[in-house]
This record gives C-alpha cells, structure tokens and sequence, in this order.
C-alpha cells in the first residue's frame, strides 16, 4: 500500500493548505472487520484520538486537546510526510470519533496542463473519517469509514490526483489499519 | 357480470390509472450519488416506493412545477436526465457541459437552469427541445441555484468567487453581484421573493440577503461546513444543513439566530421542506439515508433507507 501512498514523498517539509474546492463527485471508502477480542479491548487500543501508533503506516503522532472536540494531531508517515488531522465528536459511550484532514503535505509537485500541481502525500481533498467499534458478544466489529474528494479539484485530472488514485489510497489506509488493530487486539 | 371483454380491459385500465403514483402526492427524489439512482420516496408513507438508476453520478435534483418531471444533473455525464414521474423511468438524457451540478427549473417550467462548476457559467435550457439557448457567464464555481416565486430572477451561488449572482431570467443576463461569506453553495428564496438564504460552506455561517438588490440583512454563525439551506413554518424557519457536524441548524427568521441544532444523519447535504410547510428532509450522504425533521417541534422523526451517497442538492419535493 506504501507504494500506492507515498512513492515519490520527498517534498517533506512543502506543507500545502488542503485546497477548498470540491469537484462534483465525492468519494466513499468504508470498510469493517471482525475481531475476535471483546469491544473494550479493541476501543482501549484505539480511544485515544492523540496515539495512533497502532495504524503500521503512522510513525508518530504528536496532538493538542486530548480527546475533545477540536483537538488536532499531526500524523507523521514513515517517509516524514505528515498529514494534520482536527477531532471532529467524540463519543466514548458508542466507541466511536470523527476527525477531518486539516492539512496535508507534498508528495511531489507534477505539472499537469501545463500547471504545476502539489500532490498531496495522501491525494484526497476534504476528506473526512469516522471509527466506531461495536460489541458483537465476545467480538467486535470495527467500521471506518471515510468520505473525500479526489485531490485535484479541476477537470480532467492528471493519474496521480484522479478518483482511482484516491480510492486506492484511502482504502490501503483503512485496511492496514483495521488488519494491524485485529493482530493487536487478538494478540 | 357479461361485460365485453374490451369493458373489462378498459374499468382495469381505468383503475390502474387511478391508482398510479400522481394520487398519492408528494414524493420526494433523492439522488444517490455513488449509488447512480434517484430513491423516490412516498412522503405520506415514509417508504422510498421505487428506486430508478440513473448514469453519470447524479447529483442536482429539480422538480418541474407540474409534477410531471424531475431534472437530475449528472456531473460525470455532462449534463442532466429527465425523470418521467408517472412512468417512474429516465426518458431523456441531456447533454450540458462538463461540469454539471447545481440545477433548477423556472417557476413556469419552460426553461432547466444548469450551473457549469468547472466553466463558471450558467446555460439556460428549453425545457421541450432540450437544447441551450442561452449560456450566462457568472462567477467561479456556481452551484446552488434558486429561482424567485414570481419566475423573474434566477439567483446562483459561486463558490471560488464568494459571491451571489442574481439573473435576470427576462434578458438572461447578470444584474448584479454581491459577495457573501466564503464559499456560498447551497441558496433558497423566500415564499415572497424578499430574502436570499445562502450556506457558506468555509466561513460557518449564513447570509441572509434582500432579494431586490442583494443587500446585506446579515450573516448567522452555523456548525461546521453549511451546505444548503430550506424554509419552513410559513417562512419563519430555516434549516440549515451541517455538513461535518451531523446536524442541521434552525434559524429562527425574525430574529436570525439559530434557535436549535438537531442532530441527523452524517454529512447532511440536500435539504428541502414537504409542501406541508412542516416537515422538513436532509439527504445524509454518508449514511445513505433521509433524516425527516418536524420544524414544528424541531426534531426527526423519522430516518429512511436511501442508496449509496444520498446527496439531492436542490429543490426535490413534487408538488
């Protein structure tokens, strides 16, 4: 999934402002798994909004405001490229939060009809994602779920900032990380 | 008992007329994004009563003030498709232009009005021939469009400009334009023609405009990212969808501060009131559903089962 992701991330430190446009279409990835570990087990690995070290792709994470809407964490990618996240609602009796991305930084600057643009490390625009894990008896299911534009908000996008790209980064995300909290959990 | 057989054929055809979908008015058009279909929804029911696929990423939804069509913009297939209520079937495909989202009809229903997102203009569509007559430069990114109840002005949010356009819909020109909060996108008109409610979705509030001559009433702090606005209880409500909040905010009109903040589905989009003038529906893109606000009492009640990605941006209620 890295190779999808962030091939290419080596404008570390370009930050671009998520741009505001939404093209027409926006996007949906949602995916749940099933884990055998009771549903506070699972919650307590992934409750705190600020520690997201239990995503393999996520190297660090650094955050203000705890748990609290409004709280903002910055997570760094192994390759350095960070993505800025705000928490959107929190709700520790149903097992879920919401957060949106803020800010992420520049995979690579291409140029595309005849412009130069910034691809994103994670190339989506307003994306937003919620978590919830649910009891299912001695189990428990988790969903994410996430909804973005592509990252180029024009017509006609260039490959690396098209709908397919997007999907198949935001869904290697999700992926990896519900697959790595079943290991964790089930451990 | 001994009726000819064509008596018969003709008291079943009878009947079955009588008891099509136009007897038990109104529905609701959802359309369903990711889904390509538009939910229809029998309103005195609350059951979604047939779903019809529609291609191109439906998005807009404009019900002809007849009933007898609804105008859905597809962005992806560069134009809109025209839903025949009583057949419940997509009888026309209509290329626009590449950018295809905010749509609306005139008052009289002779003419479709398609905001261009990607190419900053409006075209102007005859509603029998399909074919543009007119193409109206505004500003960047239009995409709600409301028309003025007397079928005069054509108003259009343009997002990247933050501003509103206000059309004249007798020339087909631009009349005036007036800046708002950042990034305007969803708009409704009052039942007099006097106010112009637009969502701006970046600065977390609403303008609320005079009509005539788009001056500023006011600007009234939302929740986060307002898509699109609807009048209820004769005027003197007005819901507000919000987006990343899961919410839809309730303006009381007259004293233009928000009175209540409901919680609905996530990523509430489309908004629009039951011809009842109480009942008020919220498209949750996220969820797939349709959350029904009662205005009186300020809460939902009810949730529908809709398709993948409900967005219905515009005016979709039948009359």
């Amino acid at each position: 999934m890295k190779k999808v992701m962030f091939v290419g991330s080596i404008a570390l430190f370009l930050f671009s402002a998520v741009a505001n446009a939404h093209g027409p279409v926006r996007q949906k990835t949602e995916e749940q798994i099933t884990i055998n570990a009771p549903a506070a087990i699972v919650w307590d690995i992934i409750k705190n909004y600020g520690d997201m070290s239990w995503h393999p792709d996520i190297f660090n994470t650094t955050s203000t405001g705890g748990n609290v809407k409004g709280a903002t964490r910055v997570l760094t990618l192994k390759d350095g490229a960070t993505i800025t996240e705000e928490l959107k609602k929190y709700d520790e009796a149903k097992m879920t939060y919401a957060y949106k991305i803020t800010d992420i930084s520049t995979a690579k600057t291409i140029v595309h009809a005849g412009v130069e643009e910034k691809v994103p490390a994670l190339p989506v625009d307003n994306y937003s994602a919620s978590i919830e894990v649910e009891a299912k008896g001695d189990t428990s299911v988790v969903s994410w779920t996430a909804g973005y534009y592509r990252a180029y908000t024009n017509n006609n996008p260039p490959v690396e900032m098209n709908e397919e790209t997007a999907n198949a980064a935001v869904g290697a995300v999700i992926k990896t990380g519900l697959f790595n909290l079943k290991s964790l959990a089930e451990k | 008992m001994f009726l000819p057989k064509y008596q018969v054929v003709a008291i079943l055809i009878a009947t079955t007329f009588f008891i099509e979908p136009l007897a038990a008015a109104p529905f609701a058009y959802i359309s369903n994004q990711l889904g390509n279909s538009v939910s229809i929804i029998d309103a005195a029911s609350g059951k979604v009563v047939d779903t019809i696929g529609v291609q191109g990423k439906p998005a807009g939804v404009a019900v002809a003030p007849a009933g007898d069509r609804v105008y859905i913009s597809t962005p992806e297939a560069n134009g809109f498709a025209v839903l025949d209520t009583k057949k419940r079937a997509i009888v026309a495909e209509v290329p626009v232009s590449e950018g295809a989202l905010g749509i609306a009809v005139g008052a009289d229903g002779k003419h479709v009005y398609v905001a261009d997102w990607y190419n900053n203009k409006v075209d102007v569509v005859d509603a029998d021939s399909f074919k543009i007559i007119k193409t109206i430069a505004v500003g960047q990114s239009p995409s709600g469009l409301i028309v003025s109840p007397d079928n005069r002005w054509l108003y259009v949010a343009n997002r990247l400009s933050n501003s509103v356009s206000k059309i004249d819909l007798s020339t087909l020109t631009v009349t005036k334009t007036t800046f708002v909060g950042t990034h305007p996108f969803g708009l409704t008109i009052d039942g007099r023609g006097e106010r112009i409610y637009v969502a701006n979705v970046k600065s977390d509030d609403v303008t609320v405009l005079e009509a005539r001559r788009l001056l500023l009433i006011a600007t009234v702090k939302v929740s986060t990212l307002p898509y699109a606005t609807a009048l209820a209880v004769n005027d003197s409500r007005l819901l507000v969808t919000n987006q990343d909040d899961g919410s839809v905010s309730v303006i009381d009109t007259e004293t233009l501060k928000e009175m209540a903040v409901i919680e609905v589905g996530s990523k509430p989009e489309g908004i629009n009131t039951h011809p009842d003038d109480r009942h008020v529906y919220v498209a949750n893109w996220f969820d797939n559903t349709v959350s029904v606000i009662d205005a009186k009492v300020l809460r939902v009640i009810d949730t529908i089962k809709t398709g993948q990605g409900s967005r219905a941006f515009g005016q979709f209620f039948g009359k």
